[in-house]
């Protein structure tokens, strides 16, 4: 198209580019561009007219477009519309070329209506305005005018220079070889000069053969896509390489980021982990029993045996829930104030009345286990478990005698007092239970019948059931009163001491119990006889030995000394205390007489060594010095039978005793003449059983309604001197100031 | 199945318990003593919170396991105890 400016400094070159549509002229155009020529005329050396032809003149002023075409409306014929075509579509270069002024003069306003416009550029100064209404012809249209034929010439405009680098050629001045390339430069500008009308170059044209194009179409199926997301969490990696590790060579799998543990170069399909379906698991493996796992309905979860653990757990934790406070009393712990509950009258606001009054402490009524099933039984005996002291074992026993279960075992958990552990029926009314500190589970049961049993309480219903002496030969034949476990004597080291079940019963013996080929076995440690001539002996009395038959003595209950092994005391029928021991079955080391009514509970102080508490049904109890004949202390405070009398676990001067109507907690440090708390129990409602608590200030107290109340004890110290006197020192005081 | 029948019970005399669900491992409840619309609502929202729970829990470590859940608000607590095929929600106001 045209040559426009790379060589060549300075000169723009003209565009000599027409495009025009040259038709047949007529004879006045010719004349006109006759006129023209002469005006400027350059001569070859022969004197033809070799002037060039302007290329496009310059107008002064602003030419619009459209008085151009409003020559005689000459531009209403067919080129016009064309070039009107070419107006709007191609763009008008202005040529700023100096010589094309030359011809300025012959052109004026009027010339251009005469003119045909074959060699005139309609050159457009800039701006130029675009012709929007080409309403300026509005001449009549005659013949002449539509036959005339119009000839419009649409050349290029110029370029336009805006920047020329032409100078520096891409090389900067300051570089190396800027001056080689200058040369360069400078010689191919020479030769490009050169070139034009040397005939060592030559023009020439090619044409190139485009291949023609073909479309070709085709045809695919539509790639399926599936979005598919997964989380890798750190467990999800954990479980997939624990459960390829427990089948590796069950299934083949591909592991792509496990490192293959089993280093055998096997090829494995994918393997997924199978359950969760539901969840955000992501499966590096794949199962291939997955398919064949069905989803767990209704029935099969709630019988699952995780279920059942679960409501477990859950039961104990809505109970917790309602008793918290009660239980944070039980622990001591400090109950926290929730701010968003509506307040309740706490235990602290009682406890600070309480502590004010000091006058009359009472025990804080803190819960009740009790459910349906002891509805009917009155419950008789309660041990905690050695091993947790959350549990807690009750013995029961029915009123009704056409109840087909006559002896009731519950083991109750502190977490749920609503419904027992464990459940387990008794042939037998339950006169006492003791649990086993070597085998925590195992719960031993004295029976009325006179059998005793041991059950294991990790299981429940019929299994728990062990083993027991009703197809023994010489078993007891009547109640059993009390069972115990204790560690036997002759091992050496602590750990090795193994439990003996020891029992006592209403026909006078005390046995040992083993575990035989078919049950329990026992050995008899002692028989208790009656002892004839009592009175006419010394009073540190030794027993009398006869080959007589005597009759033998019932025994109601029995104690072993808590560090020496061996050493026990027996309460009897007849109101004697005999102090004896494992290894003599014989003799009685020591005997202490002073009750008149039976002996229903003896107890070692678990404080003090050598002291122990003994209550009997002729409404007293003594507290005793091992080897004193005389009880150093009496307590009388009531007129009715003391069923039991109990040493505190926590304090060394606290005890307590069961009436029928009512509880007494006596405090030696404070008052030894008076019990220092006196808690009735409901009408129509005996107390039979007594139980402290061994990690709390509690008293569990049963009653005949099958209840078991747990009771708190206030701290009795409150308010009076801080120093805790040890039984010791009370029993010296007392001592002392009796001679 | 009737021992599992009379814990339920149970557990429903509590004092202040305001309902029992058990949701299976994809969320739907299989059992219930609420109404549906609750009952649909809590199963969606406590089962997300069970995930999301126990996968904290087996982030920290993997050998370690979710076996409880309490959420305790100012209205009352609920108690979530998960496991692989089903969650059981209790939901409590002991002061109630």
């Amino acid at each position: 198209m045209s040559s426009s400016g790379s060589v060549g400094p300075k000169v723009t070159q003209r565009l000599k580019h027409k495009l025009g549509f040259k038709s047949y002229e007529k004879p006045k155009d010719s004349t006109a561009r006759e006129q023209q020529r002469k005006a400027a005329q350059v001569l070859d050396a022969e004197g033809r007219d070799v002037t060039p032809r302007p290329l496009c003149p310059t107008f002064l002023g602003v030419l619009p477009l459209d008085e151009i075409f409003s020559s005689k409306g000459s531009d209403r014929s067919k080129p016009t519309s064309s070039f009107a075509d070419l107006l709007t579509s191609s763009s008008f270069l202005e040529s700023t070329s100096q010589s094309s002024l030359s011809p300025k003069d012959s052109w004026t306003k009027e010339t251009i209506d005469s003119l045909t416009l074959q060699d005139v550029n309609p050159n457009l100064p800039a701006p130029y305005k675009v012709p929007v209404k080409i309403n300026r012809v509005e001449e009549d249209l005659t013949e002449d005018m539509l036959d005339e034929v119009v000839q419009k010439v649409i050349t290029d405009r110029d370029t336009l220079t805006l920047l020329d680098l032409s100078l520096t050629h891409g090389v900067s001045e300051e570089a190396e070889d800027s001056n080689a390339v200058q040369e360069r430069n400078v010689l191919y500008a020479e030769l490009c000069r050169n070139r034009t009308n040397n005939d060592k170059y030559v023009d020439g044209a090619t044409q190139t053969l485009n291949g023609m194009p073909k479309v070709k179409k085709i045809q695919t199926n539509k790639n399926i896509v599936v979005d598919e997301g997964a989380t890798a969490t750190n467990w999800d990696l954990h479980d997939s390489y624990c459960e390829q590790k427990k089948t590796p060579e069950a299934h083949e799998a591909d592991i792509q980021d496990l490192t293959a543990s089993t280093g055998k170069g096997q090829d494995r399909t994918a393997e997924s982990i199978s359950g969760d379906t539901g969840s955000t698991v992501s499966s590096l493996l794949e199962k291939c029993e997955d398919s064949f796992k069905a989803r767990p309905d209704l029935e099969d979860v709630l019988m699952s045996d995780s279920f059942k653990s679960s409501l477990l757990v859950m039961e104990r934790a809505v109970a917790t829930n309602v008793l918290l406070a009660e239980l944070a009393a039980y622990k001591n712990l400090p109950v926290l104030e929730d701010p968003d509950r509506t307040a309740e009258p706490g235990f602290g606001e009682q406890s600070d009345e309480d502590e004010e009054h000091l006058s009359t402490p009472t025990m804080k009524h803190l819960w009740v286990f009790v459910c349906d099933l002891t509805k009917g039984y009155k419950a008789t005996s309660m041990a905690w478990s050695k091993k947790n002291s959350n549990i807690l074992a009750v013995g029961y026993i029915a009123h009704d005698s056409k109840n087909p279960n006559p002896g009731l075992i519950c083991c109750w958990s502190l977490k749920n007092p609503k419904w027992p552990e464990r459940v387990y029926s008794c042939h037998s009314d339950v006169m006492s239970l003791d649990f086993s500190a070597n085998n925590p589970s195992q719960l031993a049961v004295g029976m009325k019948d006179g059998s005793i049993s041991i059950y294991s309480v990790n299981t429940e219903g019929e299994t728990a059931f062990i083993a027991s002496s009703r197809e023994g030969s010489r078993k007891h034949l009547h109640p059993v009163m009390q069972v115990t476990w204790t560690k036997h004597q002759l091992k050496l080291s602590e750990k090795e001491r193994q439990d003996v079940l020891v029992s006592v019963s209403i026909d006078g013996r005390i046995t040992k119990w083993f575990l035989g080929g078919s049950g329990l076995d026992c050995i008899d440690l002692m028989k208790l006889k009656k002892i004839y001539d009592a009175k006419k002996k010394a009073a540190g009395g030794k027993k009398v030995e006869g080959n007589v038959l005597v009759p033998a003595i019932p025994a109601l209950c029995f104690d072993f000394h808590p560090t020496e092994y061996g050493i026990y005391l027996v309460g009897t029928y007849d109101g004697l205390i005999h102090e004896c021991s494992v290894s003599n079955n014989e003799q009685f080391l020591n005997t202490y007489k002073h009750h008149i009514g039976p002996v229903n509970h003896v107890e070692w102080s678990p404080f003090s060594p050598d002291v122990f508490l003994s209550c009997s049904s002729d409404w007293s109890m003594h507290l005793w010095q091992r080897g004193v004949s005389a009880p150093t202390m009496s307590f009388r405070s009531a007129y009715s039978e003391v069923h039991i009398a109990q040493w505190s676990s926590n304090s060394p001067a606290l005890f307590a005793a069961i009436y029928k109507q009512w509880v007494e907690v006596w405090d030696l440090n404070s008052n030894i003449m008076f019990p220092t708390i006196v808690h009735h129990a409901a009408a129509d409602v005996e107390l039979t059983s007594l139980l402290f608590a061994r990690d709390s200030d509690s008293v569990l107290v049963g009653d005949t309604e099958g209840q078991v109340t747990v009771y708190k004890l206030p701290n009795l110290r409150v308010g009076r001197t801080k120093k805790v006197e040890s039984l010791d020192d009370i029993i010296q005081s007392v001592s002392s100031h009796r001679w | 199945m009737a021992e599992v029948e009379e814990t339920l019970k149970r557990i429903q005399s509590q004092k202040g318990v305001q309902g029992i669900i058990v949701v299976n491992s994809e969320g739907i409840p299989i059992k219930t003593t609420l109404d549906n619309s609750s009952t649909v609502q809590y199963a969606g929202l406590i089962h997300q919170l069970v995930l999301k729970a126990r996968s904290t829990i087996r982030d920290i470590d993997p050998q370690n396991d979710l076996l409880f859940l309490r959420v305790r608000s100012k209205k009352n607590e609920i108690m979530i105890a998960p496991d692989k095929d089903y969650f059981l929600i209790v939901i409590q106001n002991p002061s109630a």
